[in-house]
């Protein structure tokens, strides 16, 4: 019983009684009007709601409202109102009756459109315009740098001021500017070639993962090495940070954030302490948890350990088992998954080659590289609105992983990160169900620290 | 560093042969003197500045080796050996593969003039060629065109263009099969990977066939090109198959649900022109639903017929290149100087060894023009005009680099279809798509 509506026309809109039409609507209306002021989801409309149904026209249309004295246009006829005040106009506000108190709900022209059928319109005018131009309009509007379109204006302002201000770091240590040189550096850069070649015996694995990483954690020395290069597989380098010198931050990440000697130190030994008490021949095993926890590269790929879960990535071809529980941040988790990190699935051909624990560490990452939950850069302490806490951990790390971009915007860049990381297939292994409790996996002692990582925005670089 | 088969004490016996005619040379010989005597002071082969002398005559003093040069032909198509002999020496005197843009042209054009006096040529190109392979390794190939990416779009122009009208072409394909002759080692592909990766809803498989002049490189490229598909999660495959013989289905490798697309950039010119038809006949052997092509914008056919022409046509065209190097990279790069000395093949091959048939293939380099190779590719295929968001993309891409540079889009007239790269106001390169 909609009747479409002209321009001008929209005070005389019908009353449509949801309940009679609608199947997908609430079942508690009563059948006399209660006013109800309970939000409801969006698309999923009050059902008590007048429903409006504008045309196109009318909906596209911006400022209807002229004044005959300066031509400004105006969306509101209130605007217009108040405008007409300066010129010393007659003016007169249009009071709200009773009856336009009512709530209104609006329904998208488009036929084919989920948010035609009056059960599935949306609250508020400006959100159906916005939602008409976005899906149905054209895109009129276009980004100068990277020629990326929209349909509204505002949307369009916002990526304006935020495109061409990330910078994109590779795992190399190069900083670029430009999207496409970093795309094309990135698939020639050795660190990927390296990362590939000690995991090549994975690559039964990394159809399903796209797992090669380029990491720049090479090399055999355990504890230099990872504490160099660790950070900044994870860091995103932000404008500002840049000079700092990568390699003056020597700690990985859960010991927190201060790069002084004696932590960085406190850390090797821990590594090579561990790493001793491995013995392996390989010279891996994991770096962190000298105790029970330490799952040595040695070990046959035992299904406890989910790699896959501390970058996040869903190893869902493989025939492990990938439970959910264990798939945020090994800082914040619970101690099996913190093994996980070091066993790594692939471990059995890792035995005969040369493993040191940063290149656990880089198959692990690798493995979750390929998921990517652009939220969790945010987590990861970017400047990302995100609380912290483990519940804003979860997941996200695998994004980090290989592509080390540097986003030194808000939330939007964990969405552009999907850009890079093709999102749709990688479902993120969900998060422990909340409650981790901190592992000293580093021996040190502290409780507090992975948390207070995961927290506080990571400068290790 | 180049090997020169000749030296100024080397010159007069391998000039004998020419008939020598004097009449109306001494004017032109004094001119040159003139400008010789001018340049003395100008022997400094790391100097990029101009000797004060050179002032009063600015025009002359910027473009004395295009002069010289064009002396120098006109005195090789006369048969003039004095002249020739003199400008030669002179050209030695003043060039130098360091300097800048007039001397490094004078160098490699010297080298180029001297073949073809000498009718040495052939023999010139395959000890260049030769020295090129050792020197070809997959690191100093990536380093060099990476970076040239980086501060110029000459490749990355043609780059942007293909993968976009192949993306539009080969949209909703799950099966993708891409033939590659291209002279750019498959950095044009990692933006596509990405494309698929995150464009479509449904990531197509993938597979690059390269065809290869050299196939050396190809091994490794193919593998970091493996590696960041995984990374990229696209389903991938890479063949690299050497040569141009086997341009067949079969011979491809396409299989029958694969929608395939033929991407030639820079790779065209390097058949021998009689061939060209031939080739692209047997592209449209593979069924491709798209085809693309991108060559540099100059006309080096004629060099049998009329050596003058094709001489200027390529001292043109070199010159706006080296040009173009000169601004887009440091002053100290060594990767400019690789790409410079990669010139030097091309236009030994283009002046000395006209209408010869090299042995063992080379590479012909014989560009033609857009319209040219309009021409030809209507006979087989019909042209598919790049989209305006495509345009767009290449507009944004042309934004990111240092301004000269410019897109131009050819308005059918003259039946040209395709785009245009213009570095200030010259066209350069010319990228088209073609559909069955």
């Amino acid at each position: 019983m909609l009747r479409k509506m002209d321009e001008g026309e929209i005070t005389h809109a019908f009353h449509q009684n949801l309940t009679a039409s609608s199947a997908a609507s609430n079942n508690n209306n009563p059948p006399h009007h209660v006013l109800k002021r309970k939000r409801n989801l969006p698309g999923n409309p009050d059902p008590e709601a007048e429903v409006i149904a504008l045309s196109p026209k009318t909906l596209m249309a911006t400022n209807r409202f002229l004044c005959e004295t300066c031509g400004k246009g105006f969306q509101r006829d209130q605007n217009l109102q108040l405008h007409r005040r300066g010129h010393n106009l007659p003016w007169k506000l249009k009071q709200r009756t009773g009856k336009e108190a009512k709530k209104r709900v609006y329904v998208c022209p488009e036929k084919s459109c989920v948010h035609h059928d009056p059960s599935r319109a949306l609250g508020d005018l400006t959100g159906i315009k916005k939602h008409f131009c976005r899906k149905h309009g054209e895109k009129k509007w276009k980004c100068e740098k990277c020629s990326k379109r929209y349909a509204v204006q505002s949307d369009w302002k916002a990526h304006s001021k935020t495109c061409g201000t990330r910078e994109y770091k590779c795992d190399c240590g190069t900083i670029f500017s430009r999207r496409d040189s970093f795309i094309t550096h990135r698939a020639f850069c050795d660190a990927l070639a390296e990362e590939t070649a000690r995991v090549n015996a994975v690559s039964d694995m990394n159809t399903s993962l796209g797992g090669n990483i380029g990491y720049n954690v090479m090399g055999t020395s355990l504890g230099h090495n990872m504490a160099t290069h660790f950070p900044s597989i994870f860091k995103p380098v932000s404008n500002t940070d840049e000079t700092s010198n990568q390699t003056s931050r020597g700690l990985p990440l859960w010991m927190g954030q201060t790069s002084s000697q004696a932590q960085e130190t406190m850390v090797n030994s821990n590594l090579r302490e561990i790493h001793h008490q491995l013995g392996s021949a390989t010279s891996s095993g994991t770096i962190y948890g000298g105790n029970s926890l330490v799952q040595c590269s040695n070990l046959p790929p035992s299904n406890n350990y989910q790699l896959s879960w501390v970058f996040g990535t869903k190893l869902s071809n493989t025939s492990q088992e990938l439970t959910t529980s264990t798939t945020s941040l090994p800082l914040c988790n619970n101690n099996t998954s913190v093994p996980s990190l070091y066993s790594s699935q692939h471990q059995p051909h890792q035995t005969s080659s040369n493993m040191s624990a940063t290149a656990l560490l880089q198959k692990a990452a690798q493995i979750g590289a390929t998921s990517s939950d652009p939220s969790w850069l945010g987590s990861l302490g970017l400047k990302c609105g995100n609380s912290q806490g483990q519940d804003g951990n979860n997941n996200k790390f695998s994004g980090m992983y290989g592509s080390s971009f540097v986003l030194s915007e808000a939330d939007n860049s964990a969405c552009d990160m999907s850009q890079m990381h093709p999102l749709k297939r990688r479902h993120i292994l969900n998060e422990e169900s909340g409650g981790g409790q901190t592992r000293d996996f580093l021996g040190v002692g502290v409780q507090n620290h992975l948390p207070t990582f995961i927290n506080q925005r990571v400068d290790l670089i | 560093m180049d090997t020169t088969p000749y030296t100024p004490n080397n010159l007069s016996p391998h000039l004998t042969t020419f008939h020598s005619n004097n009449n109306q040379n001494h004017d032109t010989i004094d001119e040159v003197a003139a400008l010789d005597n001018m340049h003395r002071s100008n022997h400094s082969h790391t100097s990029t500045s101009r000797s004060s002398d050179a002032s009063e005559t600015t025009e002359d003093a910027n473009k004395w080796a295009s002069r010289l040069l064009r002396e120098c032909a006109k005195a090789i198509s006369e048969r003039d050996s004095t002249k020739t002999h003199h400008l030669l020496w002179m050209l030695n005197e003043l060039a130098s593969p360091y300097g800048d843009c007039d001397q490094k042209l004078a160098s490699y054009f010297l080298q180029a003039l001297f073949c073809k006096a000498t009718e040495s040529g052939e023999r010139c190109y395959k000890t260049l060629s030769s020295v090129a392979e050792k020197n070809h390794s997959f690191d100093s190939m990536r380093k060099l065109i990476l970076k040239f990416q980086e501060v110029s779009p000459w490749t990355t122009f043609g780059h942007v263009a293909s993968n976009g009208a192949i993306l539009e072409a080969l949209e909703g394909e799950p099966k993708l099969h891409i033939i590659d002759i291209s002279n750019t080692l498959c950095t044009q592909w990692p933006t596509l990977l990405e494309a698929l990766a995150t464009r479509n809803d449904e990531t197509p498989h993938l597979k690059l066939t390269v065809l290869a002049f050299a196939g050396s490189v190809m091994k490794e490229v193919g593998q970091r090109m493996e590696k960041f598909a995984r990374l990229m999660g696209v389903p991938f495959q890479f063949n690299v198959i050497n040569g141009l013989s086997e341009i067949t289905k079969e011979g491809l490798g396409i299989a029958e649900d694969e929608a395939v697309a033929v991407n030639c950039v820079g790779a065209l010119r390097r058949v021998e022109v009689e061939e060209r038809e031939n080739l692209i006949r047997a592209f449209k052997s593979l069924s491709p639903k798209v085809v693309t092509v991108v060559e540099e914008e100059a006309d080096f056919r004629g060099s049998g017929e009329d050596f003058l022409k094709c001489f200027e046509e390529c001292l043109r065209f070199y010159t706006l290149y080296f040009e173009m190097l000169e601004e887009s990279f440091a002053a100290t790069s060594n990767e400019r100087l690789m790409l410079e000395r990669e010139c030097s093949r091309s236009i030994v091959r283009v002046l000395a060894c006209c209408g010869e048939e090299v042995e063992d293939g080379g590479e012909c380099e014989r560009r033609e023009r857009g319209t040219q190779w309009c021409e030809r590719l209507r006979n087989v295929f019909s042209p598919f005009g790049f989209s305006d968001d495509v345009v767009d993309d290449v507009k944004a891409l042309l934004k990111r680099y240092q301004p000269g540079w410019s897109l131009v889009v050819s308005q059918g007239e003259d039946h040209v279809s395709g785009i245009y790269l213009t570095w200030k106001e010259e066209p350069v390169i010319w990228a088209s798509a073609w559909k069955p």
